[in-house]
């Protein structure tokens, strides 16, 4: 049985090494080497300080939920509704905005703690890829 | 910075003397009967049209054009049949702004704005696979792998955090859309004119929670124009005169894309910036706006704006809603053709005619008594944007 189907994320120069590390299940954002800021979605300069050099470093995969929406109207066949989106400031600074893994818990609330998880998914095309996605996580 | 002096030298010149739009009400009517009237460009040549006759003028008088929505300039003037001196595009308020800015500046004396868009007839997607819009605005189309786009749960997910932060009620928010509907139900242009009330309003369906189907507006096809001139023109023309008093400006595209402006600080950033500028240019305060406008693809853009605008204290807004009201007969009259929740999804550009009629007291049963300000605010993915239109009959 092949993975469950995800829409295929948006590829370019700075998006493919960011997938390649999601499929090694090592999330790594791009950090400035000039300020040391990390920046996501990635792109070509640090928008602190406009510098282009920088490095793939790993993040903690810990953070806590700024807001979250259930969607009740479905806009992909990929995610019957309710189907929960999670925006989770990660502890390094950059906003991840995934689904949530997982039933929404009632006390769901902003600063719940998150962390990230891997799973896997299969694009429109068949290829199998890893997604990550946000669960409820320990303080 | 925005130098207020330079910027005041633009305000007060320019007046808006012809203001058209489609038929709203019958044109929904038929595009949901299968028929399709126009396209986006018929839609805006009939706007025109009308925005030229409201004027008392012909299109050999325009020497100026801006366009919105899915038109281009070029295209425009070839239909329209127009050579202008300066063209562009732009969202409403900006076309307003750079109508503004053209003619102050000596390219044009007499510039047309235009828009017109066929998105119901034409299947417009404004979520999910075929998303519109991401090249400009990452944010539509990023989050596609995890099932999140729609600019209704952008929204909503800055409804949610709105809330968490500042404890905005259902009940409290539901006042934008009943409001609205009150408004709609007095203008016959309008597309929704049943009347609805806050039961109606939460027993409806979410769409993407916390935001429900009264708090997403319209989709529907038509157009709008406006013609604007110079202040000595406009005294020679048919209308009473409403000149553009007041503009203002700042975007905030940093951290764009996760949403950051929007979860973090509601665009009040921006809002503040703009506050400074549109209220220093037109030499008045929020207290001293008569009619407000606000771009409401989402009913929660109100209490953004009237807290960005400081009508009420930041975080105040949902009991502002309750307690003072922008319905009819309330603190401040908002969207008052029914705005984009009732009246029609013009993408800001039907609120600007709505405010010039409120101005010039032409606004039938719904005109709010003794205006001399109308005020329009967007804060559209990132770009807050106002404009102060007055009265000075």
């Amino acid at each position: 049985m092949s993975a469950p189907a995800r829409p295929a994320p948006r590829r370019g120069l700075y998006d493919d090494p960011f997938w390649d590390h999601v499929d090694r299940r090592d999330l790594r954002l791009q950090k400035c080497t000039d300020d040391g800021t990390f920046r996501y979605p990635p792109g070509p300069a640090c928008p602190t300080c406009l510098s282009l050099d920088w490095s793939w470093e790993p993040v903690s995969g810990h953070g806590s939920v700024l807001s979250w929406v259930v969607f009740h109207r479905q806009y992909f066949p990929e995610f019957p509704p309710p189907h929960v989106v999670v925006a989770g400031e990660l502890a390094e600074g950059p906003i991840l905005i995934a689904d949530l893994a997982g039933e929404l818990p009632p006390e769901m609330s902003a600063g719940t703690p998150l962390r990230i998880r891997y799973d896997a998914a299969t694009d429109p095309d068949g290829r199998e890829r890893t997604i990550f996605r946000w669960e409820i996580g320990p303080a | 910075m925005a130098d207020l002096r330079r910027l005041s030298a633009l305000c007060g010149e320019v007046a808006v003397v012809g203001v058209g739009e489609t038929d709203y009400g019958t044109d929904y009517v038929r595009t949901r009967r299968g028929e399709k009237p126009y396209d986006s460009y018929g839609y805006a040549a009939l706007a025109l049209n009308r925005a030229l006759a409201d004027a008392g003028l012909t299109k050999d008088d325009l020497d100026g054009l801006i366009v919105g929505g899915p038109i281009a300039y070029e295209r425009m003037a070839e239909i329209a049949g127009i050579e202008p001196g300066w063209s562009g595009s732009g969202d409403a308020p900006t076309s307003v702004t750079q109508a503004v800015m053209a003619i102050t500046a000596g390219f044009a004396e007499t510039v047309a704005i235009v828009y017109g868009n066929d998105q119901r007839t034409a299947g417009t997607a404004y979520g999910g696979p075929q998303a519109m819009g991401g090249e400009a605005i990452l944010s539509y189309v990023y989050f596609a792998p995890w099932g999140m786009t729609s600019q209704g749960a952008l929204y909503a997910m800055m409804t949610r955090r709105y809330m968490e932060v500042h404890g905005l009620e259902p009940h409290e928010l539901g006042q934008v859309a009943v409001a609205q509907r009150a408004f709609a139900a007095l203008n016959p242009n309008a597309v929704m004119r049943s009347p609805i009330d806050i039961d109606d309003y939460l027993g409806a369906r979410y769409i993407a929670e916390p935001l429900r189907l009264y708090d997403y507006c319209l989709i529907n096809d038509g157009g709008v124009a406006m013609i604007l001139t110079t202040r000595d023109r406009a005294r020679r023309g048919p209308n009473p005169l409403v000149t553009v008093a007041g503009l203002g400006r700042a975007d905030e595209n940093i951290g764009a894309t996760t949403l950051r402006p929007r979860l973090v600080t509601f665009y009040h950033e921006g809002h503040a910036k703009v506050r400074e500028q549109v209220y220093g240019t037109a030499g008045i305060g929020p207290g001293e706006v008569d009619v407000l406008g606000v771009y409401d693809s989402f009913s929660c853009h109100v209490p953004y704006a009237l807290e960005g605008m400081g009508f009420c204290e930041i975080g105040d807004a949902g009991k502002f809603l309750v307690e003072k009201g922008v319905g009819p007969g309330g603190a401040i009259p908002t969207n008052t053709s029914g705005g984009h929740l009732s009246e029609s999804y013009m993408q800001g550009w039907n609120h600007q005619p709505e405010l010039v009629r409120q101005a010039r007291g032409t606004a039938g049963e719904r005109q709010v008594p003794d205006v001399r300000h109308t005020q329009f605010v967007s804060d559209v993915a990132g770009n807050v944007i106002s404009v102060v239109y007055r009265s000075e009959r």
